[in-house]
């Protein structure tokens, strides 16, 4: 059975070749990452964002912007509203003979901290060449912005692969050929199986290669795999609903397009929803993936953690899958 | 190799039978056709015998599988050609048949022997989707032969095709016959059903009004027949009169008589005449 699962695999991907409408959703991750890297610089800079005087000593601005973000405003006024504004600005002031260090509250103790860090080191007169690299990692080494767009750009491949598996069925009906399917020794899970092959390979592919354009090397690989595949359960399940219920590539697009609404609402709702609220969030597996990928992006998780996310994106998953089953037979018989 | 009893079916799951009560056996190496007019109920037939469609009333054995159960590897024995060709557009041919191939567990055919035999040599590299009507039904027809199927379902075989490359499909179905093949064939023309099968079943409304051989019948109900054309005040006319009734016995004389006669032979009823006998209907 297993050699019939590949074959179809096989036969859709050498399919996808011919089709412009796959090409483009294979390579549009690709791009996208390209894109992130490219033409948002600032995106992949340091987490950690100073606003500074410009009239503050031209080796001390030289010296922070070595290693974090620097904004330079000329009034106090201005950098008080820079460190008022809803991202963490670290306001950074000279007064008497020291600095001064001014937060609104609630910036991220971490950028605080590697603020004050390092202009300590400016003021202890300690240089590029005599510092070590890991005193300024400071625990936090990649940019949470960074972070979250990688992120919505998993759960997109995500989506796009149930698009991959509509695409797909939705070739096989105006080809009819799935009666031909019907009339071979390959089972119904087989045929399921196998249809589902080519969208999960390219959404991994995709996601691997898109951290790696970006320079995500050393993050817990296995752990971004086992979300992703989980994740991709719900879409494969709206792919296949959605295929067999559309009778055109744009039909079937359209479709695959509306769990872009719930996938939005998760990370809105992660992103957005104070801690005693993110409970309202917990029906959605994508804001389990959202959460479990923000984790492991920004180095920050723990097997504990993963799996209960992982448990409740299959757990949940799964329960709309039992539930579209029999109508996923029913269609492709 | 096939047993039906009391079969019946029903597209919208109550009393609207689109296939009543239908009984009939298949014997191994036979060929057995399903001669009816369009809507008969031929194709809801062959979709109940090869499992695409569910099985509702009835015992129904195929290839020695009970159709009550689900066994996917009888398809190992089983061959299917559609009466609407379903072939992946944007495979080449020979990628469709190759992709099939491998879709069976046992010995299959070379599909370069296929497609020549079926007239679509020179053109394996070619996409399905470029190709017209007929040659994709020949590419649906060539792949229900990859697996060397013992029991083959042919629905429609020759419907649409023209003149030369139907009866290369003749040929085809009278080889696979010689060498033991079993086929359930259903067709609206009566001259394949004449030619090709040992056995036919007149069906109508979804029920069948005889099973016999073609020869028997036309003993049974083949009365002669004359075939005159003659002229009459300048337009050619063309009657089939049967010389054992007494009104077309005058009719023959007058015609003799008064017009100018182009042709006069005497024939065999065919199976179409019969069925008209038969059911009261015509087989379009
Ligand atoms: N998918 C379907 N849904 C509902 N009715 C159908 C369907 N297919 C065929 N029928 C009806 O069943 C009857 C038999 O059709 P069919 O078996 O296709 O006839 P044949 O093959 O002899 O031309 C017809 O009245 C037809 O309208
Ligand atoms: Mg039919």
């Amino acid at each position: 059975m297993m050699k019939k699962i590949i074959r179809i695999f096989r036969k859709d991907a050498t399919i996808a070749t011919r089709d412009a409408m796959l090409i483009y959703i294979i390579v549009i991750p690709i791009l996208l990452a390209i894109g992130i890297l490219f033409f948002a610089p600032g995106v992949t800079d340091s987490a950690v964002k100073v606003a500074m005087f410009e009239s503050d000593a031209p080796a001390h601005i030289e010296y922070m912007e070595n290693y974090v973000q620097v904004e330079q405003f000329d009034s106090m006024k201005e950098i008080e509203r820079r460190v008022g504004k809803r991202d963490d600005v670290v306001g950074i002031v000279p007064v008497n003979e020291g600095y001064e260090i001014i937060v609104e509250g609630n910036e991220d103790q971490s950028a605080i901290e590697s603020a004050e860090v390092l202009n300590t080191l400016f003021e202890l007169g300690a240089t590029r060449e005599n510092t070590t690299a890991e005193i300024l990692d400071f625990g936090k080494t990649v940019p949470p912005l960074k972070t979250k767009l990688v992120n919505m750009l998993i759960l997109m491949v995500i989506m796009l692969a149930g698009m991959i598996i509509s695409l797909g069925i939705v070739e096989e009906k105006s080809d009819n050929t799935i009666s031909a399917m019907n009339v071979t020794p390959v089972s119904q899970n087989g045929f399921i199986i196998g249809k589902s092959l080519l969208g999960g390979f390219v959404a991994l592919g995709s996601i691997v290669v898109a951290l790696l354009i970006m320079g995500y090397f050393d993050i817990n690989w296995l752990m971004i795999l086992l979300v992703g595949l989980t994740s991709m359960i719900l879409t494969f399940v709206i792919g296949f609903i959605q295929g067999l219920g559309s009778d055109d590539v744009i039909e079937a697009a359209a479709g695959v397009k509306m769990t872009m609404l719930p996938i939005a609402g998760s990370i809105a709702g992660y992103e957005l929803l104070a801690d005693k609220w993110q409970w309202t969030m917990y029906w959605s597996p994508f804001y389990w993936a959202y959460k479990a990928n923000d984790l492991i992006l920004s180095k920050a998780a723990d097997w504990g953690t993963v799996l209960i996310c992982i448990a409740a994106v299959t757990g949940l998953s799964m329960a709309i899958y039992f539930i579209s089953i029999p109508k996923i037979r029913k269609g492709l018989s | 190799m096939i047993s039906v009893k009391n079969l019946s079916y029903s597209y919208s799951n109550d009393e609207k039978l689109a296939v009543k009560n239908i009984s009939f056996e298949i014997s191994k190496g036979e060929t057995f056709g399903f001669l009816g007019p369009s809507g008969a109920g031929k194709s809801t037939t062959q979709g109940i015998l090869t499992g695409l469609l569910k099985h509702q009333m009835g015992d129904v054995m195929v290839a020695g599988y009970d159709m009550k159960k689900v066994q996917n590897e009888r398809f190992n024995k089983i061959g299917v050609s559609f009466e609407q060709s379903n072939v992946y557009s944007k495979l080449t041919a020979l990628e469709n048949l190759k992709y099939y191939a491998d879709l069976f567990d046992g010995p299959t055919r070379d599909p370069h022997e296929l497609l020549k035999i079926v007239g679509l040599d020179g053109r394996e590299n070619d996409r399905a989707g470029e190709f017209s009507k007929g040659m994709k039904h020949r590419l649906t027809f060539a792949r229900s032969m990859i697996n060397n199927p013992e029991l083959w379902f042919l629905d429609e075989p020759t419907t649409g095709l023209d003149p030369a490359i139907a009866a290369t499909i003749k040929d085809i179905i009278r080889a696979e016959k010689a060498k033991g093949t079993t086929s359930f064939l259903t067709t609206h023309n009566m001259y394949i059903a004449d030619e090709l099968c040992d056995r036919v079943a007149f069906i109508i409304d979804g029920e069948i009004k005889l099973i016999d051989t073609p020869k028997s019948l036309k003993q049974k109900y083949g009365k002669k027949l004359v075939e005159v054309e003659y002229v009459k005040e300048g337009q050619l006319y063309k009657e089939t009169l049967k010389t054992v009734e007494d009104a077309d016995r005058q009719k023959i004389a007058d015609i003799v008589k008064s017009y100018d006669i182009q042709t006069m032979h005497s024939k065999e009823a065919t199976l179409e005449e019969i069925f008209i006998q038969v059911t009261g209907r015509e087989l379009i």
